[in-house]
């Protein structure tokens, strides 16, 4: 018996720039370049397009009012577009995006949606940039003011873990090892075919918020990927590569990471993982890929052990050991996540998106997983606010 | 009271106002809801369990354990780099409230998961207190001046007022209402630089920004010295990378701004010895008057160094440069002011007899001048020395000047120019 949310929409085209430092490109140079690329790659014409959602750009509010109201239909002429809108929810934006779209398809108000994401970080002033970064997220009454930053927040996660799981300085080190691995063989990483830091000299590098490293922090960058969605019927007949969208399943935490109990993030990982693959009728064996954003080292093996892919307190171990690694047996996270992308605001989790279709469409190159089927991947807002689990898979089941 | 609080201030919506309101009388309260009987941080509205609007308050007993913590050391907000490293943390109440906090008055090193501490409060306004936490175990505690030679930077001090200082002394208010002289107070040794002494240095600078009837700042050193460089104490801590990196980059760095950031216009008086972070210190001055029988040099290189205080960056811009040159490379300390005149470094010289007489007068005349005239040429000067286009520099004067004239007052100073001329 097909569940509610399965099986009901396809992404049928992808497009994506490189993520980099380019402040002599405007954001809707990379617009116009990411949403043609997404459109061409579906088979579909421009006119096809009837509802274009957007993934809010962070910290460029000028931007931002531009897209809520109406400028990309309008630039790239999408004479079919009957609605537009625009949809934040921090690094899970893009999930409510693509929810949105199914909402559109389903109830039969547009037939293709495109989904764009652009951020240009190195435009913005930097002291607009550290500020919007270290207010955003952040209680100003009972985190600001202590001097919080997203990499102390972390920080205090990190020691956290360490201290439970009896975790070394080196395991961390690891997980950023695993995902750079993945980035040196991505055209889209800033990253691409640059050597690969050892653990050595990950711990070498500065302490920026103890026991974070600055290279396990992220390097803010500028980026844009789009898809386009339409229904699960459609898909087939305009694309040779349809990616379905198979389940899911959402839980929220707290807005204040200090409020998070305990057991809130691993609780709620593990159900929301095990709603979205219940959608999917399938079990964690028959993943293929599991594409993990959570913008930090940290979460990475928190989300292995509440996933049950490993011993409680040993989700270090396969960093260290190289199943997550290219050519591994546990691919994770294929672009390395924002640690090995560059960060692009709440881009990084469209670019997550964009490569569970590029891998399940068999276009992702040198990181191509073979035979990839199932993909299991998540997205997170804000400082860890919550975790939206989904499942896709190449064909419906 | 700190004169001037920057860091950002708690944000109080109507309902937590007694939260903040108890905290300024140094007594952490927690809302608790007359509905349910729940203890709810932080204080809503209405009871997040059971949405009662019937909440009051209980005070805590302050003492709880640390849940986790970061020491932050880098890539913050201007604001807070003051601050760094602070300890970040999660404290845990006996009452089971977890609350975001600092933990201070502790080796940073020290703090651990689960270390047991109690509140304070730290009284950033005249309506503001922030609850932060320190060791409940007393030998665990330090005070700010225990850091001091350990390398490990302690909770910045949080000066209350000139008379904390305990390396320098701070006078306003003298015969010239204009002239405030900071004097730096080691004599016991030849007033070298440690720790403490930039971080009061730096809040000194910070201080007399603020005061508008000050014109000229004398930067001086007490018992026949002026200074004889960075304290030998505190060299034994820069084995460390990191914290040698920190000595020349925050507490080094943030000195040498505060003077030259400072609004004034900062006379060194020198004597006696002028030697490495001394010379260093001084050449962040505007105005360099020295006792002709002061010696004076950089020394660094002699340890196999060189000056990481500005040195070498500022004495070529300071003087003929085939001449700087020797002075870095010799490591000579017997330079005597004389010499280093005729080479082209100081503003002046005076014999040793007149010195007294003639450096106050030199004082007294610029005091005279308008202070934001002396604020406004020295800004001018700065930014034209710094480099950039001749036309920039040019625009810079021309605005500066132009701000100058519609100043307040400064029409009538004017007006009273030109009728002296007249008569």
């Amino acid at each position: 018996m097909m569940s509610e949310g399965k099986g009901k929409i396809a992404i049928v085209g992808i497009g994506e720039v490189p993520t980099g430092i380019y402040p002599e490109r405007s954001p809707w140079e990379i617009l116009y370049e990411i949403c043609t690329q997404a459109v061409q790659d579906s088979g579909l014409d421009k006119n096809d397009i009837e509802a274009v959602v957007t993934v809010a750009p962070q910290a460029q509010a000028r931007l931002t009012a531009e897209i809520s109201f109406g400028k990309i239909p309008e630039e790239l002429g999408l004479k079919g577009c009957k609605d537009v809108c625009i949809c934040n929810a921090g690094g899970a934006s893009t999930s409510n995006c693509i929810r949105l779209a199914e909402q559109l398809i389903t109830s039969g108000a547009a037939r293709a949606v495109l989904i764009p994401h652009v951020t240009v970080h190195s435009c913005i002033p930097m002291d607009e940039l550290i500020n919007f970064f270290a207010q955003a997220g952040m209680d100003l009454q009972w985190e600001y003011p202590f001097g919080t930053t997203y990499n102390a927040i972390i920080g205090m996660l990190t020691r956290r873990y360490m201290h439970e799981s009896g975790a070394t300085p080196e395991d961390m080190a690891s997980i950023v090892v695993s995902l750079r691995k993945w980035a040196a063989l991505d055209p889209n990483s800033m990253f691409f075919n640059k050597k690969v830091p050892s653990v050595e000299e990950i711990l070498s590098s500065p302490m920026v918020a103890d026991p974070l490293h600055k290279r396990e922090c992220n390097v803010l960058a500028d980026g844009g990927a789009a898809m386009v969605v339409t229904s699960a019927e459609l898909a087939p007949k305009v694309t040779q590569t349809p990616v379905y969208k198979l389940g899911e399943g959402a839980v929220f935490f707290t807005a204040c990471p200090v409020l998070r109990e305990n057991d809130m993030m691993t609780r709620g990982f593990r159900e929301s993982a095990a709603r979205a693959l219940c959608e999917a009728g399938l079990k964690k064996e028959d993943i293929d890929i599991w594409n993990i954003y959570l913008a930090y080292p940290v979460g990475h093996p928190i989300m292995m052990e509440s996933l049950g892919l490993c011993e409680p307190g040993r989700g270090c171990q396969a960093f260290m050991d190289g199943i997550t690694w290219p050519g591994g047996k546990m691919p994770w996270s294929t672009i390395g996540d924002a640690v090995g992308r560059g960060h692009t605001g709440s881009g990084v989790s469209t670019a997550t998106y964009v490569e569970t279709a590029r891998q399940l469409m068999g276009k992702a190159g040198e990181r191509q997983v073979e035979g990839a089927k199932f993909v299991f991947q998540n997205t997170s807002g804000g400082s860890g606010m919550n975790n939206i689990a989904t499942v896709w898979g190449k064909e419906l089941i | 009271m700190k004169d001037q609080y920057i860091k950002p201030i708690p944000v109080a919506q109507p309902w937590t106002e007694a939260f903040w309101k108890s905290s300024k009388n140094h007594s952490l309260m927690i809302q608790k809801c007359g509905g349910c009987g729940s203890l709810i941080f932080y204080p809503r509205k209405r009871c997040p369990e059971c949405w009662s609007s019937e909440l009051g308050w209980q005070k805590s007993s302050g003492r709880g354990a640390v849940y986790t913590f970061s020491i932050v050391r880098d890539m913050v907000e201007p604001k807070f780099v003051s601050d760094l490293p602070y300890v970040l943390a999660m404290v845990e109440l006996e009452e089971s409230i977890r609350m975001m906090t600092r933990i201070v008055e502790c080796d940073p090193e020290l703090v651990q998961i689960g270390m047991e501490v109690e509140v304070v409060f730290d009284d950033i306004t005249d309506r503001h207190a922030l609850p932060l936490f320190r060791p409940a175990d007393e030998s665990l505690r330090i005070t700010a001046t225990d850091g001091d030679q350990t390398g490990k930077a302690s909770e910045p001090a949080l000066f209350m007022s000139p008379d904390d200082y305990q390396t320098i002394l701070y006078e306003t208010g003298g015969t010239n209402g204009a002239v405030c002289r900071i004097t730096l107070n080691r004599p016991e040794k030849r007033n070298s630089i440690n720790r403490r002494m930039a971080m009061e240095l730096r809040d000194a600078f910070g201080r007399v920004r603020e005061d508008r009837a000050i014109g000229i700042v004398v930067l001086a050193g007490a018992g026949g010295s002026f200074c004889s460089g960075g304290d030998l104490d505190v060299f034994p801590s820069l084995a460390e990378h990191q914290t040698s990196l920190n000595w020349l980059a925050h507490e080094g760095l943030d000195v040498q701004k505060a003077i030259t950031d400072c609004e004034k216009v900062v006379i060194a008086k020198i004597d006696g010895y002028c030697l490495a972070g001394g010379l260093e210190l001084a050449l962040c001055c505007d105005l360099l008057y020295a006792k002709e029988s002061a010696r004076m040099g950089f020394t660094e290189i002699n340890m196999g160094i060189l000056p990481g205080w500005g040195g070498t960056a500022r004495i070529v811009r300071s003087m003929p440069v085939f001449r700087a040159r020797e002075i870095i490379y010799s490591g000579r300390k017997d330079y005597t002011a004389r010499e280093l005149f005729e080479m082209g470094l100081l503003s002046r010289v005076f014999k040793d007899e007149e010195f007294e007489d003639q450096f106050e007068k030199a004082v007294a005349l610029l005091a005279s001048k308008k202070p934001i005239a002396l604020r406004m040429g020295k800004e001018i000067m700065a930014k034209s020395a710094d480099g950039g286009s001749i036309d920039t520099a040019l625009a810079v004067e021309r605005n500066g000047i132009q701000w100058l004239t519609y100043a307040p007052d400064i029409q009538a100073m004017m007006d009273q120019f030109r009728k002296s001329v007249k008569s």
